[in-house]
């Protein structure tokens, strides 16, 4: 694999475009902040979100309603068993509680994260993409492939190989 | 027409690398820690106090406490009530600001979730001391049991339960999510292996990839517009906790969004009180800059005029109900220094953030803020203890004298906050540097 590093977002994104024109890849960036790209295209986390705070407000209105109604009513002033009113801020409070596991949960599973070590961590660039350097990883092994690449990276400060 | 222009988020000279050095040389450097230690030491000997004060209530029960019928609530629900108002403040300005994208919120929103924590776990340990029996703190949850019991849904302290719980789990993950990036860069940035394997492990192999990013954004934005109405409603709750007992002075519809003004006022008066002190003690003051302070300051005068509204109300309503137990409970508390105190700390003395050199002078300000959280204590002390002192029927009168065994637990909190936001500071980037990057790079961006 190729590993190149760039001194800002706009080289980064120059060298892809030229990659992706030639139709090489399959490319990977690691950038120290989210490239524009991260905010147009989508991710299934906000609705996975959403389904777990239904999930978690079905779940606790029927928990509250089998335990008041069923299993240990309980007269409290006179009011009756199934209180929906006097529910609600505890489903809200489950609600949430739920969701943002979900989405935190989700987060790690979607980039099957704990993930310790990857061949592009031997990239000596990558020691700075998390600051100051905005890497492009060509994740291929193929000479052929990686010497057309080279052309489209002359902006880069490094490249590097390593083995993948 | 602006006669003067407003100082900017980030001093000029600031780049993605220069912020980024200065923020991760915090916990790596071994720069002078002589301040962290000098304030670390009685921190951790007030913890011990507390440690202390806490054994000895395990070993004696709580009845070495000064809870005593009447008051039965005494110190531990006033300082959880306090404790609770001050950890909403950061998460405030965390998420809310968020949400409507101000500028000003990205270097400071790391530590306003920092100081949420810390102070999160001196509320959630007092309710659970408070119980008597902390062993079976866990029959407030709900399930299948040999008791045949469930909880008793009806009950505001039951919803308490459930909006702190949320609260302090949901305050860790949105926490540990925007820290994630940062945990990263320590991780490439450290020089001893201890410190790249830990930051190494809590970073979970966050290398900012493109699916990353695009996952970590959704993610955080979806939670933080969770986490706005989440905590207004852990302090509405907080207060429903009072206003649904039948007590006088308690017995209000004022009380949840009095209790959330409450929240504010304290809690941005911390977050204030941390940026004044380490922004000139960790050198970060082209980060949180005039700008962080001016804007802070404003808040914490809309924070006050919003608790004088609320006093106004508490004051007019046993008049306006003619009720003759809330007017005696209502004057018993006129009584009190403590209710002269509260108005002056929380509602005249902040006035004098009205002139603007006063914004802008940080010792002054700093003040106000130590005034705010000293005069939110005495608001507590009014609620609890004042209140409960006057009930409806005159043999139902008593006093109330806190302990030395109050005290030592109450000081035992504030060593934990101060212990813990110490070694926070020590270990986690202060600064949240990815969306500083953000920033940054939009910045040099607009004038190209």
């Amino acid at each position: 694999m190729m590993v190149a590093a760039f001194r800002n977002q706009d080289g980064l994104l120059d060298a892809l475009g030229r990659l992706r024109a030639n139709g090489i890849g399959p490319l990977q960036t690691y950038t120290p902040a989210p490239l524009p790209e991260a905010e147009e295209a989508g991710s299934p986390i906000p609705l996975i979100i959403l389904i777990g705070g239904v999930v978690g407000a079905l779940a606790s209105l029927g928990l509250q309603t089998y335990s008041s109604v069923w299993a240990y009513p309980l007269n409290i002033g006179g009011r009756p068993d199934f209180a929906w009113a006097s529910f609600i801020p505890t489903i809200f409070e489950n609600a949430v509680l739920v969701a943002i596991l979900a989405g935190f949960v989700a987060f790690f599973v979607l980039n099957r994260m704990p993930h310790l070590y990857d061949p592009v961590d031997e990239a000596e660039a990558m020691r700075r993409a998390s600051a100051d350097r905005w890497c492009l990883a060509i994740r291929s092994d193929d000479p052929a492939l990686l010497d057309r690449a080279r052309p489209a990276l002359s902006d880069a400060v490094s490249i590097e190989e390593v083995a993948s | 027409m602006s006669a003067s222009a407003l100082p900017p988020v980030v001093a000029p000279g600031e780049t993605i690398r220069s912020m980024t050095d200065e923020v991760s040389a915090v916990p790596l450097d071994d720069r002078s820690w002589t301040w962290w230690w000098i304030l670390l030491a009685p921190s951790v000997l007030l913890l011990l106090g507390g440690v202390a004060g806490v054994g000895w209530a395990f070993n004696r029960g709580i009845r070495v406490w000064g809870n005593d019928w009447p008051v039965m609530w005494g110190f531990p629900i006033l300082a959880y009530v306090w404790w609770i108002a001050i950890a909403s403040g950061g998460t405030f300005i965390s998420a809310f600001f968020f949400l409507v994208r101000v500028e000003w919120r990205t270097s400071i929103n790391r530590l306003a979730e920092s100081m949420t924590l810390c102070a999160a776990a001196c509320a959630g340990i007092y309710p659970i001391l408070h119980l008597g029996r902390p062993w079976f703190f866990y029959w407030l949850f709900p399930y299948p049991n040999t008791m045949t019991l469930w909880p008793q849904w009806k009950s505001p302290l039951l919803w308490d339960f459930m909006a702190l719980l949320t609260y302090v789990l949901a305050s860790v993950m949105f926490w540990y999510l925007g820290a994630l990036p940062d945990l990263a860069t320590m991780r490439d940035r450290a020089k001893h292996p201890v410190a790249q394997t830990l930051y190494g492990f809590f970073a979970m192999g966050f290398r900012g990839g493109a699916a990353q990013w695009r996952h970590l954004k959704a993610a955080y934005g979806t939670i933080a517009a969770l986490m706005a109405p989440l905590v207004v409603s852990v302090h509405s709750v907080v207060g429903l906790d009072f206003a649904g007992a039948a007590t006088p002075g308690w017995h209000s519809t004022e009380y949840p969004p009095f209790f959330v003004f409450g929240a504010l006022w304290s809690g941005i008066a911390t977050v204030t009180l941390l940026v004044l002190g380490l922004r000139s003690v960790l050198g970060l003051g082209g980060l949180m800059t005039e700008r962080h302070v001016r804007v802070l300051a404003k808040l914490l005068l809309v924070s006050s005029l919003c608790m004088s509204y609320a006093y106004i109300m508490d004051a007019w309503e046993p008049f306006y109900s003619g009720d003759p137990v809330e007017k005696t409970q209502f004057l018993h508390r006129l009584a009190s220094p403590v209710y002269w105190g509260m108005l002056g700390l929380n509602c005249l003395f902040p006035l004098i953030l009205c002139w603007r050199w006063v914004r802008e002078n940080h010792w002054l300000l700093a003040t106000v803020c130590a005034a705010s959280i000293v005069g939110m204590w005495l608001e507590r002390y009014n609620i609890v203890v004042l209140s409960l002192e006057r009930a409806d029927i005159s043999s139902a009168w008593g006093s109330y004298t806190p302990t030395i065994w109050d005290w030592a637990v109450f000081c035992g909190t504030v060593g934990l906050f101060g212990t813990a936001l110490l070694l926070l500071i020590r270990i986690v980037p202060i600064v949240s540097m990815f969306e500083m990057r953000e920033l940054l790079q939009k910045r040099t961006e607009r004038p190209a």
